[in-house]
């Protein structure tokens, strides 16, 4: 496929490079260190950390954001650990990932546990029942998490409602 | 020693027998370990990559709640401890960012000052506890048993923010499993990851890799071992799924460490193990 920088292509790279984290992208020499150690890529053929680098210096927006791309990370660092360069690619995952959200989308599944972390103050639901079996195994209770609080904490930074307004 | 506990959603609701052999041991072992009120999810590793000033809200919500017990956080979950560490780190390196996410706080009614710190059970074991002391409690010795270590990604990594370990060569589980009398195992595919986080978007790349890893610690020993909720489920669930369970023994480190300090099966919580368990208590018997 012929790649074209197009001025729009060019704000996209500035945006990416303006994350913290993700600065040091056009560090990158495509040596491929992340991809040769990247769990997920020995295993799934579209995820390769070494395109992903490269398709942000030439400001390829909608290949990055296509289908569940972005959410095939498993942010195990081990890019972040191996580059040479230090470029970090598992932050420019989270740094397309903010973009992404801040654009109105997000995964489903993502939206379904954030938005249960907001009401529930856990990642599940931890009710009486729950806690009756955690008697029966001579553990105490779970801490009541402050769902109000956690809320509030949440909707104050202006996520929560970038969440629930999100789609795919 | 005292800490305030973090148990984390997951060993909260999903892993009693990790939470029990945890608490236990520490008992076993003169640690006191403090339920935090009001504590709920730290954010999650996944909020850390969609909005940066609320994940280090979340965390520094519950990190404030220690503070105001006056005491350090342990956690059991590598999630967690990866999570409450670098926002810590982050919070207290910059006055800054502070300042911003105490405004976002007070609308929970806290204030993070930046007194106490985090760290996982494991390291609490090898660095507060010690290898010597822990050696002494040894009533029984798992001799002949070998024991792989999974350390699992985010107790080590990004190694410059959490400084556990070396993330190339880790040594703490290995250390803790020795010190039981068992052998720890080299193999392979150690320090790759479980690829749990992934689970909810492709579920068959979590259980390809976490049945390369089973089959591939089955060739070099008797067991698995981990320190982390999700790599835990993930190389329980991918034997479970298998028409022909490889059968290959996961516990909780602490379970192996209390079970060689005296504590019975029961009390470490080994009816919950759903694979081997039989086996790691046989090895109690013989």
């Amino acid at each position: 496929m012929t790649i074209k920088v197009t001025e729009e292509a060019k704000e996209f790279r500035k945006r990416v490079l303006a994350t913290p984290g993700a600065e040091k992208i056009m560090h990158c020499y495509q040596c491929g260190t992340c991809t040769a150690d990247c769990p997920i890529a020995k295993r799934v053929k579209e995820f390769r950390p070494r395109n992903i680098a490269r398709l942000v210096m030439y400001g390829q927006k909608e290949r990055l954001m296509e289908g569940d791309l972005l959410y095939l990370c498993a942010g195990c660092y081990t890019c972040y650990e191996h580059c040479p360069q230090e470029v970090h690619v598992s932050e420019i995952v989270s740094a397309l990932r903010k973009m992404s959200l801040n654009e109105g989308h997000l995964l489903p599944g993502f939206k379904a546990l954030m938005e249960g972390v907001a009401e529930m103050g856990y990642i599940y639901e931890i009710d009486e029942f729950a806690n009756e079996m955690r008697e029966d195994d001579d553990l105490p209770p779970a801490p009541e998490p402050d769902t109000g609080g956690i809320e509030a904490v949440m909707r104050a930074t202006g996520f929560l409602g970038k969440v629930e307004a999100s789609t795919r | 020693m005292k800490y305030a506990f973090f148990v984390g959603c997951t060993v909260l609701s999903r892993l009693p027998g990790y939470e029990k052999s945890a608490r236990k041991l520490a008992e076993k072992l003169g640690v006191e370990l403090v339920d935090m009120p009001g504590s709920g999810c730290c954010g999650t590793t996944y909020l850390e990559t969609l909005d940066h000033k609320t994940s280090l809200a979340m965390a520094a919500r519950n990190i404030a709640i220690a503070e105001e017990m006056g005491l350090d956080i342990v956690t059991v979950c590598n999630g967690c401890t990866e999570v409450l560490t670098k926002a810590n780190k982050e919070l207290k390196e910059s006055p800054e960012l502070r300042a911003e996410v105490n405004e976002v706080l007070a609308e929970a009614g806290k204030e993070y000052k930046g007194t106490s710190n985090v760290k996982h059970f494991v390291r609490m074991l090898k660095e507060d506890v010690g290898l010597d002391t822990i050696k002494e409690k040894v009533e029984h010795s798992f001799e002949g048993f070998r024991v792989a270590s999974h350390y699992g990604c985010h107790m080590l990594k990004p190694a410059e923010i959490l400084m556990s370990d070396d993330p190339e060569n880790p040594t703490m589980m290995d250390e803790l499993v020795a010190a039981t009398g068992a052998t720890p195992v080299e193999y392979p595919s150690k320090l790759e990851c479980c690829a749990g986080p992934v689970m909810g978007v492709r579920e068959a790349v979590t259980w390809s890799v976490g049945l390369d890893k089973v089959k591939e610690v089955k060739e070099h020993g008797d067991a698995l071992v981990t320190a982390c909720p999700f790599c835990y489920l993930t190389f329980e669930r991918c034997q479970l799924m298998q028409e022909n369970n490889p059968e290959l023994p996961v516990m909780h480190i602490p379970q192996l460490l209390g079970l060689a300090m005296g504590l019975d099966p029961d009390e470490v919580g080994l009816t919950h193990n759903k694979v081997g368990a039989k086996a790691v208590a046989g090895r109690l018997e013989g």
